[in-house]
């Protein structure tokens, strides 16, 4: 296989599994969630059921994590906190806000949208891995984080690392040819994309969900059966 | 045609007249087209002085001549000239003035007379599907090249046809064309990709080989280094606009009026190697990003198929439609379904054998 070959591969079929593996397997998570079985609601709510979930969006996703005191876990676990508020806010934006990721999404979607420069990104994706970093030394050094760690939760922070070194490493021309890590970047995408629904990076998607669980429960405030 | 067949390439220059002076300046516009050190342009006159005369025979198979018009506008009138005229293209099909079996016969008789000497420039792929789509005089463009190939000193592939496959190679690939260095294994084959290739990196690696006897360094693909060593991107004069994140969404928008990068537009300048942004064309008077067209990525190999030209460099080569999209959820779904219609079963199994010990617990 020669290094051309090698980045059509990556890009091309082996891509095209990975994404839809990725959506076979979470449709199969969600639904298999989903179907785990349901009693009958026969609380009478006190308020709106979907006002409650609205509320939880809005406490739980957009104005607690921003605020350190009301958030519990800033308190209790201020690295936790601190770098994995950081860890998801670097990465996100690199993946929406990069212009090379923005035009994968165009190609996927149809659609694009406009991008920030390259040295807000660069600093963007650095804060990410520094917090990835802190993360996974926080995971080791922790004596009761060790306890609930098992080796899956490496393997999700490796898998998480790699794509975001090589994509590093790419716009900073280090360690081999662009086109070289270009595809060593898409291949740990595409890896990334195959180990996600296997695993607890999942939890994306089960976030919203959870959220709206908990804001319908809240709003019933009924004793419940 | 051959009666000076041991000339040196100076004295088949003095035959033509070329006075010392002229030549001495030729041997260090040479040098300096070589990428040579000035304290080499002695070695470059002393192996002009010494070297032996030798051909170029041209081949093309499934081409456009693209690599010929590019050749025939080097910029550098000298070097084309000597490579052009000096040094001897012994066989090209589309200069030579000979025709049919005329042409032939030159062309073997060239082949005898400078065996293991004479250059093999090959323009165009070589198709292998139904005994050869490409023949010239009854004979199929692999078995000529064969031919060509087996006594050559050294094979040079211009374009990108001849080097990867290049369009005719482009899918479905009708003719099944393959580039030279797949179908020559015995022989140095160089690459000049290219769509076509520049005029310069064409003259300079021939000149290269017969003035200086050897093969230019050499990239993974079989690139010489001197002009495949960076990425257009890497030499663009956009490059600040790209790293500022300036750049146009569309052709015609203000950031493409304003000179912004290309990149959105589906440039290809990261991925690909070439000299376009340094050597520029025609005489040096612009390039494709220059002009306000993004780089197609032509010296690349699958450069056709390597997704579309105005989509995204980043952008996947394949991707799912929606009914595929749709049809994985689905397995996912159903996959789901009957995982969870088990777990319910077992749970009704379970609920109902409890119910059945409930009465024998009361009796007891």
């Amino acid at each position: 296989m020669t290094p051309e070959s090698a980045m059509q591969f990556v890009r091309g079929p082996l891509f095209y599994f990975a994404v839809l593996f990725f959506i076979a397997g979470m449709t199969y998570r969600l639904i298999g969630v989903l179907a785990l079985g349901w009693k009958k609601d026969l609380v009478q709510p006190r308020h709106s059921k979907l006002g409650g979930a609205l509320v939880a969006y809005l406490k739980g996703v957009i104005i607690w994590p921003f605020i350190p005191r009301i958030n519990e876990t800033a308190g209790r676990n201020p690295v936790t906190y601190l770098a994995g508020g950081l860890f998801h806010l670097g990465l996100f934006l690199t993946i929406f806000l990069g212009a090379a990721h923005m035009l994968v999404w165009k190609s996927l979607l149809g659609f694009g949208w406009p991008t920030l420069p390259l040295p807000v990104i660069d600093a963007l994706a650095a804060i990410a891995i520094i917090s990835l970093i802190v993360l996974a030394l926080n995971r080791v050094m922790s004596p009761v984080l060790r306890l609930l760690t098992r080796s899956s939760d490496y393997f999700n922070l490796l898998f998480v690392f790699l794509p975001m070194f090589t994509g590093f490493f790419l716009t900073h021309r280090l360690f081999a040819p662009y086109d070289s890590m270009f595809t060593l970047h898409v291949l740990t995408v595409d890896i990334l994309l195959i180990w996600i629904p296997l695993s607890r990076i999942s939890h994306f998607m089960f976030y919203f969900y959870t959220k709206a669980r908990q804001g319908v429960k809240f709003a019933q405030r009924g004793a419940r059966p | 045609m051959f009666q000076h067949k041991d000339d040196t390439v100076l004295e088949a220059l003095q035959r033509r007249g070329v006075t010392r002076r002229d030549f001495i300046k030729m041997s260090i516009l040479l040098a300096g087209a070589l990428g040579l050190d000035y304290k080499r342009v002695g070695a470059v006159t002393h192996a002009l002085e010494t070297a032996k005369r030798a051909p170029v025979i041209w081949l093309e198979f499934q081409d456009c001549a693209g690599c010929t018009e590019s050749i025939s506008r080097s910029q550098n009138p000298t070097l084309e000239k000597l490579v052009l005229n000096d040094i001897t293209i012994e066989y090209h099909e589309t200069l030579m003035a000979a025709a049919g079996y005329q042409a032939e016969e030159a062309k073997q008789a060239a082949m005898e007379t400078y065996k293991g000497q004479y250059i093999l420039v090959v323009e165009g792929s070589i198709p292998l599907a139904n005994g050869g789509y490409c023949t010239i005089g009854g004979r199929a463009a692999d078995d000529i090249l064969r031919e060509a190939a087996a006594n050559a000193f050294a094979v040079v592939a211009v374009g990108n046809c001849a080097s990867f496959g290049g369009i005719p190679r482009a899918n479905p690939n009708p003719t099944d064309a393959y580039g030279v260095m797949e179908l020559v294994t015995d022989k140095p084959v160089i690459n000049i990709p290219g769509c076509p290739a520049i005029p310069e990196a064409m003259t300079n690696t021939i000149a290269n080989i017969l003035v200086l006897g050897s093969i230019p360094e050499l990239d993974a693909l079989n690139r010489p280094k001197l002009f495949y060593a960076q990425t257009v991107h890497d030499r663009c004069l956009r490059r600040g606009f790209y790293d500022a994140g300036l750049f146009a969404d569309s052709f015609g928008d203000d950031g493409y009026q304003n000179g912004y990068c290309l990149y959105k537009l589906g440039c290809k300048g990261p991925t690909t190697y070439n000299t376009c942004a340094s050597l520029k064309w025609n005489e040096g008077t612009s390039w494709p990003v220059e002009a306000g067209h993004p780089c197609l990525g032509c010296s690349e190999p699958n450069f056709w198929d390597g997704g579309g030209f105005y989509q995204g460099a980043s952008a996947p080569l394949q991707k799912p439609d929606l009914v595929t999209v749709g049809g994985a959820a689905l397995v996912g779904a159903v996959v789901a379904g009957g995982v969870a219609g088990l777990n319910s079963a077992a749970k009704k199994r379970a609920a109902k054998s409890e119910k059945a010990e409930q009465p024998s617990d009361k009796e007891a």
